[in-house]
């Protein structure tokens, strides 16, 4: 009999998982999908918002995919509990689901700012396509959006919403923009760039309350004058979708504990994505990196082992850039440890920034910042990257470094990191082509 | 496949390259739109272009949320100006640093090999640049390392 996978999730990870076992599966198995919503990449919701992007383009895999792909969807279906005992799946609406194996894959979702008002009439979080939808309906030009949360997600759709001609103000709790991307440093830099920019940001204020007002809605805070606005966007973090593994018995920390195969505690279970705490690579530590990156290779070695195979994940890597009003903000592995010996570079004109933080010899963390336009700064952006990834000995590198951050390039090439990086592959052979996911026949 | 395949020590640092590529990719003169650079090495004593390796992983195929890339007749990879939505998200997933973005256009574009007859192997007059049927490998590290030694001479 046919081996029978079942996926949970048809995000970046599910999808991945998918088209990774039609490639690696040496006989042709029976693979479910259970999903509460169609295959969508989150990410490219910004420009569904900025409408540089139809509805359909969002879209990883369309049912006539699926079918081509031989799967058996249910989608608009959320999973509710898993027997791991039985190996059956239990969906919301009763339906029973039997599996050899399965992966978990159901992502995260949006917290709110637990106030009052929070749920009211014009207060989205964006995180899914119907968030998107109801922004896309309610946000006019001339419109006053207020966005609540100055962390990456917001960040990512801020363009958007001034491509659309809206006025935007950030509140923010903490002191300070993007706490969990960027260091003091360069969060000073885009506060005055968004600024410049007009972009009203208000940070260390604490809201605790949405109200309507003729029309409109008030924003109300513990300190300082309110805020009258159009549309508020609550971007205000997410929690991992644990909640329905509860008794099962998979075993759970920040996210289902995974090995290096991304299997869970459970032998025939697997996890990939934002719902899995897997290797770290830098810290080798273990984290919930929730990142499309990290989907997409976690989703990749999950559906490389359940095809048979035995791929093992060297873990990921925390990789983040947004651009701003054209500037470049990125970041890389642990930029944020306190520990680590660093260097900087400022040209506060450009604006340009640099952090570069070691152990070592090893570059294990990076924060850059520039002009989009500023060819140098994409180049640097992918070789930062590189030099993370690799873990290549700098050597007398890392003192030039240390005098010179913005000189990535004869350091990336002289330690040849090149050479270091051409044989690492996720899986063990050359990638696929996106469209070349074989089809049933 | 063929590959580019650079012979450093042959670079003279004329940049021909880089307006032939800019020209053939875009149709016009503009070398920040090139997707070869030229790096120079040792204080611009010594030159080397520098562009994708066509890796096998590719990095930034396997990163777009969007599949926007794909792998092109001659095998290399290549953007689908369509499809890219402009996220940059495979500018930091190529460890080489060699995926670019386009402001004027809002999207990412690479080397995508000319589709099998590469303007910058052609345009070069010293032959530091062809197009062979190779492996792909590091082909300016050792060069880079000994051009480089000079700068280093006194950073402990
Ligand atoms: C606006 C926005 C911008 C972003 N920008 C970036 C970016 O620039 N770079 C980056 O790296 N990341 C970005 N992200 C994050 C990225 O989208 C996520 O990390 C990625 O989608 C995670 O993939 P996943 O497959 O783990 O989960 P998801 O893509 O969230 O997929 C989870 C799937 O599971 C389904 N599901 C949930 N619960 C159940 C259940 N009980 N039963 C069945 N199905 C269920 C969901 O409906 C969904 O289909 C962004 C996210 C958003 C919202
Ligand atoms: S652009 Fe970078 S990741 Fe993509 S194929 Fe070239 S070297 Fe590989
Ligand atoms: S910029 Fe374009 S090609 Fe690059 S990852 Fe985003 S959509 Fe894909």
């Amino acid at each position: 009999m046919a081996t029978r996978h079942l996926i949970i999730g048809g995000g970046t990870a599910g999808i991945n998982a998918i088209r990774t076992l039609r490639e690696e599966e040496s006989e042709r198995s029976e693979i479910t999908l259970v999903s509460a919503e169609k295959p969508y990449s989150r990410m490219v919701l910004p420009y569904y918002l900025d409408r540089s992007i139809a509805e359909s383009h969002v879209y990883t895999a369309t049912a006539r995919v699926l079918a081509d792909w031989g799967v058996k969807a249910h989608l608009g279906r959320r999973a509710a509990a898993l027997d791991v005992k039985g190996n059956v799946c239990t969906l919301e609406d009763g339906t029973k689901v039997e599996y050899d194996d399965c992966l978990i894959a159901t992502g995260s979702s949006p917290v709110k700012a637990p106030v009052p008002g929070a749920d009211g009439r014009a207060v989205h979080s964006f995180w899914t396509l119907d968030e998107a939808q109801a922004v896309v309906a309610e946000l006019t030009p001339g419109s006053h959006v207020v966005m609540v949360g100055a962390g990456f997600i917001a960040f990512t759709i801020l363009n958007s919403i001034l491509a659309l001609g809206a006025k935007l103000t950030i509140v923010e709790v903490a002191p300070r923009i993007l706490p969990r991307m960027i260091d003091d440093t360069g969060a000073r830099l885009v506060e005055a760039w968004l600024k410049k920019h007009g972009v009203a940001i208000r940070t260390g204020v604490k809201l605790t309350k949405i109200a309507d007002v003729k029309g409109r809605k008030q924003l109300k805070f513990a300190s300082g004058a309110d805020i009258v606005c159009d549309l508020v966007i609550m971007a205000t973090g997410i929690t991992t979708n644990l909640d329905w593994l509860k008794g099962s018995g998979v075993r759970v920390n920040h996210g289902v504990v995974v090995d290096d195969r991304q299997r869970s505690s459970v032998p025939n279970v697997y996890a990939a994505g934002d719902i899995a705490e897997g290797r770290d690579r830098v810290t080798g530590e273990p984290a919930v990196h929730a990142i499309e990156p990290t989907a997409q290779e976690h989703g990749r070695v999950a559906g490389a082992n359940m095809a048979g195979k035995d791929v093992r994940y060297r873990g990921s890597l925390l990789i983040n850039i947004v651009e701003v009003c054209h500037l470049d903000v990125a970041s890389f592995g642990a930029w944020d440890d306190a520990t680590a010996e660093t260097a900087t570079g400022l040209k506060a004109d450009r604006p340009a920034y640099r952090k570069l933080l070691w152990r070592g010899d090893r570059l294990t963390g990076a924060i850059i910042l520039g002009p989009s336009q500023d060819i140098w700064t994409t180049n640097d952006v992918g070789m930062l990257k590189g030099l993370v990834q690799s873990g290549v000995s700098l050597a007398r590198w890392k003192a030039h470094l240390k005098k010179n951050p913005f000189d990535v390039k004869n350091a990336f090439i002289a330690s040849k990191t090149t050479h270091t990086l051409l044989p690492e592959t996720i899986l063990g052979r050359p990638s696929k082509a996106p469209g070349d996911t074989p089809v049933a026949v | 496949m063929s590959v580019l395949k650079i012979y450093p020590e042959k670079c003279t640092g004329c940049l021909r390259c880089e307006l032939a590529c800019s020209y053939m990719q875009t149709g016009e003169f503009q070398p920040a739109k090139s997707v070869i650079r030229v790096s120079p090495f040792e204080g611009h004593t010594s030159y080397a272009p520098y562009t994708c390796t066509q890796c096998a992983e590719g990095w930034c195929m396997t990163a777009c949320p969007v599949g926007a890339i794909t792998i092109g007749a001659v095998g290399a990879k290549d953007v689908l100006d369509d499809t890219c939505v402009g996220c940059k998200l495979c500018t930091i997933a190529c460890p080489y640093g060699t995926m670019f973005y386009d402001p004027d256009t809002r999207k990412a574009f690479k080397c995508n090999l000319c589709g099998g007859a590469p303007a910058c192997a052609e345009a070069c007059p010293t032959a530091a640049i062809t197009y062979e049927d190779v492996a792909t490998a590091d082909w300016l590290g050792d060069f880079a390392r000994e051009r480089t030694a000079r700068v280093l001479v006194g950073v402990s």
